[in-house]
């Protein structure tokens, strides 16, 4: 493989709590290819938010900073890059779509003005090129009748449709990154499934790599080809879907992938009892605590689990897991 | 033994300029004691509306919502309130159904003290067993709401929920605002609720794989009308309505996701329900629709057992082989 498109160095975000600043995320290193869909997976907390918005330099400062590591996109660090060069790459190179559609669309400007927009600061285009090129995008993200659908305003769109026109803004420049922080989860899995299909074919057509945050592991099955799981800021297990799937190694991830009720078509009549994750993740104060993040909750945790930090270490082709069981396993 | 009987219910809103909004168009289902039903659809199908509905948080248009033997759609004043004490409701967002500047032991008394249920110690004792039994310590009872977690405080909105005693509890997307690992935890404690104390469940979801996990009775919601309705088994292992198909088959699942299984596509947004189309209201977006699908209505029509059915077509071959092709397609497990 070639030079990733994306490669985050020992990334570090830290927020100023009171009077002492917290490490949300830690040590944090990952790459994306062209084309390749990464999923980000864990609850909310973890960190996974927080990291995709460091990509596009919108960490909120203060209270937050980027304190240490390496955003290298194309070979150009994006940590300290100054406003003016990311302005040129936000929206552009890299774009965003968020969770909620029906906050992240201005209520005041028409959703065509709004797609236009984008194309008028980054091409420069004049306002009747801008104008037919939202029309475009709209069709293209399968909005019906665009000519008319972009003189409306957002209320007058559904939940499924507002999302579209999100994905819509996130397109116009035709990005290499489009990042999607769980795109559909405001939305029922009808629209759901029409707005993967839509992620699909703009992959196909552009060729964007996409970096997509979620909980649901089907998703993640459904449309990724790389998974990277995140406790407590940071990564713990890392690898190619089919393993994450069927053979998870860390005992989160395979808390995550167990405590689903999972849709069956031959149900019993007495499903068990899911299996729980105790507790929940640790407060951002509880961060930096000696030990394994995970061990309060953890089945197996162990007394070296309590006193020392497993690092990542690899386990095969293309997976690591941060987990003190992998070495008695290996030992 | 009935816990809860609703035999066609409206709820029909004004929508201004003469308009009316059809939420709920003439649903009946009944939920036998001790059994939870599940009333699935997309947003904008009614659901939210017609569980409202049976507690009374919202009023009806016309038909019965029959709480054992009791009409509560005709009742009033005190009757009501007493009425209340069988059904309660824990609903979807745990932030925001609880009262920010209440101590979270004086939320879950507050349903007792309202209807005057014993003496104030029996009620605070009363505080202290519920506390237990959904799993948070009695000492717990001197804080605020946002001194918990999101799962602690659907735990604490259970709690207020079961306080009277009641027969049937209204949960409305109960977890849909959790994270996937407290989900688990508040799926296990209803399940268990419902077999130690025997207590009913109207529950309403979107997410099919929860409704199944939990539901021993489900009915699919179009638009406002029930399109299909069955045992757990039956709604999967044989759905009938394409409708229904298509709900399930867009459900992402792991095994599926890696398999690379072809969906039922729904093309399309529901209609609007200010002007319901004539005939099958899913007919615009259904593949095997016919003329004669978008003409004529069709109604609901048992096909054995629990089973029943809206739809013209559901017997015939060519729905068949999609519904085949489903389940089959679909791991089993």
């Amino acid at each position: 493989m070639s030079a990733p498109l994306l490669s985050v160095r020992d990334l570090e975000i830290s927020f100023r709590l009171g009077t002492e600043e917290t490490a949300v995320v830690r040590d944090l290193s990952f790459d994306l290819g062209e084309g390749e869909t990464l999923g980000i997976v864990g609850e909310s907390g973890c960190g996974k938010s927080i990291t995709a918005l460091s990509l596009l330099g919108l960490v909120p400062n203060p209270p937050g900073r980027v304190s240490a590591g390496q955003i290298l996109f194309q070979g150009q660090d994006l940590v300290g890059a100054s406003e003016e060069q990311l302005n040129r790459i936000r929206g552009n190179e890299i774009s965003m779509v968020f969770q909620e559609p029906m906050t992240s669309l201005n209520p005041v400007y028409t959703v065509g003005e709004q797609i236009a927009e984008t194309a008028r600061v980054h091409f420069g285009s004049s306002r009747a090129e801008a104008w037919d090129r939202a029309i475009e995008m709209l069709k293209l993200v399968g909005i019906p009748s665009p000519e008319q659908r972009a003189h409306n305003f957002p209320h007058q769109l559904s939940g499924g449709m507002r999302q579209r026109v999100m994905i819509a803004i996130a397109l116009v420049c035709e990005p290499k990154i489009l990042i999607a922080d769980e795109p559909t989860t405001a939305l029922d899995v009808t629209v759901q499934a029409q707005i993967f299909d839509l992620f699909r074919e703009l992959q196909d057509k552009i060729g964007a790599a996409i970096i997509l945050i979620t909980h649901d592991i089907g998703v993640v099955a459904q449309m990724t080809n790389r998974v990277m799981v995140m406790y407590a800021g940071r990564k713990i297990e890392e690898g190619p879907v089919a393993g994450f799937i069927r053979d998870p190694r860390h005992p989160y991830t395979r808390g995550l992938i167990s405590c689903i009720p999972r849709l069956s078509m031959s149900p019993s009549d007495m499903p068990d009892p899911l299996f729980e994750i105790p507790g929940v993740v640790p407060a951002p104060r509880e961060l930096g605590a000696p030990g394994c993040a995970f061990a309060p909750r953890c089945p197996h945790a162990m007394q070296r689990c309590r006193v020392q930090d497993p690092a990542l270490s690899r386990i095969g082709e293309g997976r690591a897991v941060a987990c003190w069981l992998e070495e008695e396993v290996a030992a | 033994m009935t816990a809860l009987s609703v035999r066609d219910l409206k709820v029909h809103f004004p929508a201004g300029k003469g308009k009316v909004v059809h939420a709920v168009d003439g649903v009946s289902f009944d939920i036998p004691e001790g059994t939870a039903f599940g009333l699935v659809g997309e947003s904008g199908s009614g659901k939210t509306t017609a569980a409202l509905a049976c507690a009374r948080l919202v009023e009806a248009t016309a038909g019965e919502v029959r709480l054992g033997e009791t009409d509560i759609t005709t009742l009033a004043g005190d009757a009501m309130r007493r009425a209340r004490r069988d059904i309660q409701v824990v609903f979807q967002d745990p932030y925001a159904s609880l009262n920010p500047r209440e101590r979270v032991g004086a939320i879950v008394r507050r349903p007792l003290d309202l209807m005057k249920v014993g003496t104030p110690a029996e009620r605070e004792a009363r505080v202290d067993e519920l506390f237990a039994t959904v799993g948070l310590r009695p000492d717990q009872k001197a804080l605020f709401p946002h001194q918990f977690s999101g799962g602690q405080r659907q735990r604490i909105g259970i709690a207020r929920a079961l306080a009277t005693h009641p027969k049937l509890i209204v949960c409305d997307e109960p977890v849909s605002a959790l994270d996937v690992a407290i989900q688990a935890q508040i799926l296990n404690l209803l399940a268990r609720l419902k077999a130690e104390m025997g207590l009913s469940y109207l529950f309403i979801s979107h997410d099919l794989a929860v409704v199944q996990h939990l539901c021993d009775r489900i009915a699919v919601m179009y638009l406002g009308q029930i399109v299909e309705t069955g045992s757990r088994r039956e709604i999967f292992t044989s759905p009938m309505h394409p409708y229904t198909m298509a709900l399930i088959s867009a459900v992402p699942s792991p095994e599926t996701g890696l398999a690379g299984v072809e969906r039922i596509r729904l093309q399309g947004d529901p209609p609007s329900p200010i002007a319901p189309p004539p005939g099958c209201r899913f007919a615009g977006r259904c593949t095997f629709a016919t003329d004669h699908c978008s003409k004529v209505a069709p109604v609901l029509t048992a096909t054995g057992g629990n089973h029943a059915v809206a739809c013209h077509r559901a017997q015939d071959a060519e729905v068949a082989a999609a519904r085949n092709a489903l389940v089959q397609g679909a791991p089993s497990g």
